[in-house]
Order: C-alpha cells, then sequence, then structure tokens
C-alpha cells in the first residue's frame, strides 16, 4: 500500500490519535483519568447507536433525517410505559425491560414503515426521512403535551448511572467509577454490526445494492427486502438510543431530545469513511467518528473555548473527512 | 500527495483553533491572579442555555460580567442548546476537577439526575432560575415568578377599570411560566369584568409570537389589551399590531425589563405603559454566592447561606423607569 493510500484509509483514525497525543501532552493526569476516558465512550453512546444504524442505511444508499426526532419519540413512549407498568404494580426492573422492548419496537415500526415506502413506494429516502424529521417530532410532543415526560421510576436513574464497576478505581467522592451501561451497549453493538458487516451475506448484500442496485437485481437479490430490513434495524437501534437518553435523564423532554442526533449520525459516518453515495463503509470507521466529535466537545470544556466555536471546529473536520473519500474514489 | 496535505490542514486547523482557545483561556484566567485567603484557586463551572432570545442573552452578558468581578477564580463558562449537550458539559466540568458549578438547567427534569449525581461527588451547586425537580441544589436563586403574574396581571386589571377583553402569551413550558401563568390566571379569575378571548404560546420567542398574535387577532375583532409575559414575545405582538393596522387602542404588558421595552415606558409610548423586572443578572448573583461560599469555606458558608433565595420583580411605570433603565447592558 502507498503512503497516500494510507492516509486515506486511516485519515480519521490518524486524526483521532493526533488529538489524543495533544491532549495527552497539553492535559496530561487530568486528561487520562479513567473518569474521563469512560466520559468519551459513554457521552456520545445514543448518538453512536444511531450511526451504527445510520452506517447500515448509508452502504445500501439509503439515508436517514428522522432519527433525531424518532428517538424523541421512542424515548416518549419509554417513559409512558414505564410510568404505566410500574404505577400498575410490577416491579422496576422489570417495567424497565419491558418499556425498552417496547420502545426498540416502536422505533422498528416506524423504521419499517420508512423503509417500505422507500422500498416499495419508490419514493426518495431523502424526502421519506424528512417527513419523519416533522412527523415523529410532532407525535413526540402531542404525547408530552409540548413539554418533558419524567419517569416516575427511580430504578430508571439508577440504570442509567449504572453499570459494571471500574475495579480498583475510586471517584472525588470515594464510590466506584461505573462503566456505564451505555457504553457498553455502544460497544456491543458495534461489535455485532461489524461482525453482520463483514462476515454475513447480509453485509454483502447490502453492499451490492448500494454499489449497484441493478446489477443486485440481476444478481437475484431480493433489494426492497434489504433496503427494508436496514431502515428497520436503524430503527430499533434509535430504540435502544432513546432507552439510553431517556434512563440518563430520568425524562424525555420532547421539543429537545434527539435534536441533531441526525447530523451528529450522519457526520460519525461520513468522518469514518463511509461513502454517502453507498457501497462502501465500516463500522470502525463510524465509532472512530462519533469518538473524534465527543473528544472535540471534551477538548471545548478543557481549554475553556468559547463553545460558539465548536461547529466551526466540527465542520473543519467533516469536511476534510470528505475531501479524503474524494481522494480515494480517485484512486479507484 | 493532495491527500496527505488536507489530512495535514485537518489536523493543524482543529489544533489552531484549540490552542488559540487555549491561550484566550488561560489569559483571562492569567490576568490578575491574586491568591485567595486559603491561598488556593478556586475552580467554578458555570452551564447555561445557549442565547435563544434577548432573555437568555443577557444571562451570558451577566455572567462574564461577574467572571471579570472575580478574577482570583478559574472560571468555565459553557452554553448548551439541549439537555444532552448540557448533561455532557457539566461531566466535562466535573473531570477538569471543578470544587462549584452554577447552573440555568435548559430544562428542570433531564438535568435533575446528573446534579444530583456531582452533588453526591462533593461539588457545590448552585441552581438559577429553573429549579431542580428534586432539591439537590445547594443553593437555589430565583426570580419570584408568582409575585410576576400577580403583579402584572393586577396592573392589567387596574389599568382596564376591571372590564375587557385580553390575550395571554405563554412561554417554554417549565415551572417559570407554569408559575407566571397560573398566579396571573388567578387574578384575571377573580375579576369577572375581564374576558381572556385567545391565550396560546409564543416560547419566548420573538418570531413565533408574532405569528400567535397575528392568529389571534385574525379570530379576535376586538381585543383591549395582550399579556406578553416577556419582553422578546411584546415586541413580536407590537409587529403583528402594525402589521394588522391595529396598534391603536390596545396595549402590551411585557416582561422581565428589557432595555428598549423600559425606555418606551420612561418615553409614555401609549403601547407600553408598563413593565416587570425578571433580571438576568441573577446569574452572576449565583456565581457570586458560588465563590463566596467557596472562600468562606463551602461547610461553614453552609450554616447560614440560605438554601432557596427569591428575588423580588418590580412593577416599572413612567414614574420610576428611570431606576431600571441601563443603556449599557445587552439586555
Amino acid at each position: 500500500m502507498k503512503r497516500s493510500n494510507l492516509l486515506t484509509e486511516y485519515g480519521a483514525l490518524l486524526a483521532l490519535v493526533v488529538l489524543f497525543v495533544i491532549n495527552v501532552v497539553t492535559r496530561g493526569a487530568s486528561f487520562l483519568q479513567i473518569e474521563n476516558l469512560r466520559n468519551l465512550i459513554s457521552q456520545n453512546a445514543g448518538v453512536g447507536v444511531i450511526a451504527i444504524g445510520m452506517t447500515f442505511v448509508i452502504i445500501a444508499g439509503g439515508i436517514d433525517l428522522s432519527v433525531g426526532s424518532l428517538t424523541a419519540m421512542c424515548g416518549a413512549v419509554a417513559i409512558l410505559l414505564v410510568n404505566k407498568l410500574a404505577s400498575g404494580g410490577m416491579g422496576p426492573t422489570l417495567a424497565i425491560l419491558l418499556a425498552s422492548l417496547g420502545a426498540i419496537a416502536v422505533g422498528a415500526v416506524a423504521g419499517l414503515v420508512n423503509g417500505a415506502i422507500i422500498s416499495y413506494g419508490r419514493v426518495a429516502a431523502f424526502v421519506v426521512t424528512l417527513g419523519g424529521l416533522a412527523g415523529f417530532r410532532s407525535i413526540a410532543l402531542v404525547l408530552g403535551k409540548g413539554g418533558e415526560i419524567r419517569s416516575q421510576v427511580q430504578g430508571l436513574e439508577d440504570f442509567g448511572f449504572g453499570g459494571v464497576a471500574i475495579p480498583f478505581v475510586k471517584n472525588a467522592g470515594g464510590g466506584p467509577v461505573m462503566f456505564y451501561w451505555s457504553a457498553i451497549v455502544f460497544i456491543i453493538a458495534a461489535l455485532l454490526a461489524s461482525f453482520i458487516l463483514n462476515r454475513t451475506r447480509f453485509g454483502r448484500y447490502m453492499i451490492a445494492v448500494g454499489a449497484n442496485e441493478r446489477a443486485a437485481v440481476y444478481s437475484a437479490i431480493n433489494t426492497q427486502t434489504v433496503k427494508l430490513a436496514v431502515f428497520g434495524i436503524l430503527g430499533g437501534l434509535v430504540g435502544v438510543a432513546a432507552v439510553l437518553e431517556g434512563a440518563r435523564m430520568n425524562s424525555v423532554g420532547t421539543g429537545s431530545v434527539g435534536l441533531y442526533y441526525e447530523l451528529d449520525a450522519i457526520a460519525a459516518v461520513v468522518i469514518g469513511g463511509t461513502s454517502l453515495r453507498g457501497g462502501k463503509g465500516r463500522i470502525w470507521g463510524t465509532v472512530v467518528g462519533v469518538l473524534l466529535l465527543t473528544l472535540i466537545s471534551n477538548m471545548i470544556t478543557a481549554y475553556n473555548i468559547d463553545t460558539n466555536w465548536q461547529g466551526l471546529v466540527r465542520g473543519i473536520v467533516i469536511l476534510v473527512a470528505v475531501l479524503i473519500q474524494r481522494g480515494r474514489k480517485e484512486n479507484e | 500527495m493532495s491527500r496527505a496535505k488536507a489530512v495535514l490542514y485537518a489536523v493543524t486547523g482543529v489544533a489552531a483553533v484549540m490552542i488559540a482557545g487555549c491561550q484566550t483561556g488561560t489569559e483571562a484566567s492569567g490576568t490578575g491572579s491574586v491568591a485567595t485567603k486559603a491561598g488556593k484557586r478556586y475552580k467554578i463551572g458555570v452551564s447555561i442555555p445557549a442565547a435563544d432570545h434577548g432573555w437568555t442573552a443577557g444571562v451570558k452578558y451577566w455572567a462574564e460580567e461577574a467572571k471579570k468581578e472575580n478574577p482570583d477564580v478559574d472560571w468555565i463558562i459553557q452554553d448548551a442548546k439541549e439537555p444532552g449537550e448540557q448533561i455532557s458539559g457539566l461531566e466535562n466540568m466535573q473531570t477538569q476537577g471543578v470544587d462549584a458549578l452554577v447552573i440555568l438547567a435548559t430544562e428542570s427534569a433531564p438535568l435533575t439526575p446528573i446534579a444530583e449525581k456531582l452533588h453526591d461527588a462533593g461539588i457545590l451547586i448552585v441552581n438559577v432560575d429553573r429549579g431542580f425537580t428534586k432539591p439537590v441544589a445547594d443553593v437555589f436563586v430565583e426570580g419570584d415568578n408568582k409575585a410576576f403574574g400577580r403583579k402584572s396581571a393586577e396592573f392589567m386589571v387596574q389599568k382596564l377599570g376591571g372590564k375587557g377583553k385580553i390575550a395571554i402569551l405563554e412561554g417554554i413550558p417549565c415551572t417559570v411560566n407554569t408559575d407566571r401563568v397560573n398566579s396571573a390566571m388567578d387574578v384575571f379569575k377573580a375579576n369577572p369584568g375581564i374576558q381572556v378571548v385567545a391565550r396560546d404560546s409564543g416560547m419566548w420567542n420573538r418570531e413565533k409570537a408574532e405569528k400567535v398574535t397575528q392568529n389571534m387577532l385574525v379570530a379576535n375583532p376586538k381585543i383591549d389589551a395582550i399579556w406578553a409575559s416577556d419582553d422578546d414575545m411584546a415586541l413580536g405582538v407590537e409587529s403583528a399590531l402594525k402589521g394588522a393596522g391595529r396598534d391603536k387602542n390596545i396595549w402590551i404588558l411585557g416582561g422581565a425589563g428589557m432595555k428598549d421595552i423600559v425606555k418606551r415606558v420612561m418615553d409614555k409610548d401609549p403601547l407600553f405603559p408598563a413593565n416587570i423586572t425578571y433580571p438576568p443578572s441573577m446569574i452572576a448573583f449565583g456565581m457570586q454566592t458560588a465563590a463566596g461560599m467557596l472562600r468562606a469555606g463551602k461547610d461553614n458558608s453552609k450554616k447560614y447561606i440560605p438554601r432557596h433565595v427569591m428575588i423580588d420583580v418590580s412593577l416599572i411605570t413612567p414614574d420610576n423607569a428611570k431606576d431600571f433603565y441601563f443603556p449599557d447592558s445587552i439586555y
């Protein structure tokens, strides 16, 4: 592999490593404390899980702009369900589990509806999911009467800040430092998705449909089912993200939860080197993209930079990622 | 080659912005480095909503003012568009080792769990304006929103002579809005001559308030006065009235003491006979409180610093408007 090829292939990873090293050098122990590193993985776990599903959709030649609004809608469903079940006398753990499954199911159904209109109705994914962007938010607002829905179940908050205790590490108050469930879910989702994309027939079908739909049809691939499936998977993952966010806040602000998640998720996918034209992509790249965006926010606080600069930094990262991608296309 | 350059530019660009920001940060905290009594420099994080209307812009302005007043403290001031972003910012401030946090929540309920967790980790929490849903703050500073609703409604009843048709504009759904609207409605209900003919939310936003008012005007040929409850919304209402040619024989009661509105009260503009204060400078009071408590010793000062501070609100009329007019203020 030529040197420049290596750069285009691993550009995003390189940027992450360089920024990481800058942080280690300038912030030292403060940056390397376990809690901070844990935050880097957990803070955008919701967006990360969505971005993983978005990678599938984009590889298969689609796009989904409705995920942020769908997060609010699934979150509203989750909190309403958990309150309803718990007030009916159900134990908190079971109530949370069932409410989570309910939210994931609602998300998957919404995703399948998107996918069905796109694949069987032959409407552009951009347009269909633009409708979802407006529609799902509206349903969330109706469910929350325009405001926030508060969980009545303390267990949900405990789940949001619970996880696996990191051994030998204590926080400032002397308590254990948790590796949050949200971070664990993010990692598991990434590993599973990576396996599906690279090691299964369905993964190869996704790539085939995104690369050249007509050729895929001629190869006897049921392209409509593949498209339906990727949108359904993304919808279900949005339900997962909604539960993670709802637990962290023990409530859902129906007007504010998931705002701009579609842009963050697409940004992470693009930074990670997945082509917006479809037919090519990688999960690990998306994970790197999510971590890069989180690291930028982290640095904004640490260096006490005016928050208003954050957008510019993100913009530079996204643009350059696209420039690198274009370079890769020319190479082929 | 060009791609290699692109990556190089990316990394240099990001690093440059970061380092530039880093320098301004250290510069700001480096000037006038005064040692505190105990000889320790305290670090305080201030987390506020992004300035989406005039009042929150005022909050940011006063936060910067309080920072200048206290150069012996390392301040981290950050704003956030939504609760998720605000929570991440607070977590990052924690790993930066802040001694205290001053929080004006984007929304009440979503910020409560993280505030509780940070409080349990030993950080002094001062909560300003929008309250948490559990008493997890060491000090809670808020304006008296019930008095805001009551005093403004009482003025309207008096000015209308106890009889007239009014429209009501509400703000973003949260405890602040609920307290204001409910207290005002109690006064209006106690006066049967007052008829509330329209009621809708303008989200404390000028454009939204203008659109809502346009619809109200179409539906109601006669409105005597509009309770706008916020000066950004009051300006939106004014545009709607002028656009419809209905800006005669009607008046608006805004709120929060925006300088442009206070000036017009002072100049006896018939559209704005009065206003009511709700100072965004309360963030500066919260910051002073946090800094003062750390200097005095957190546990010691908790013995006498009240856990709940309620800031009184005043009715502004042409007679006293000059006492509330600050031309140099941003709001």
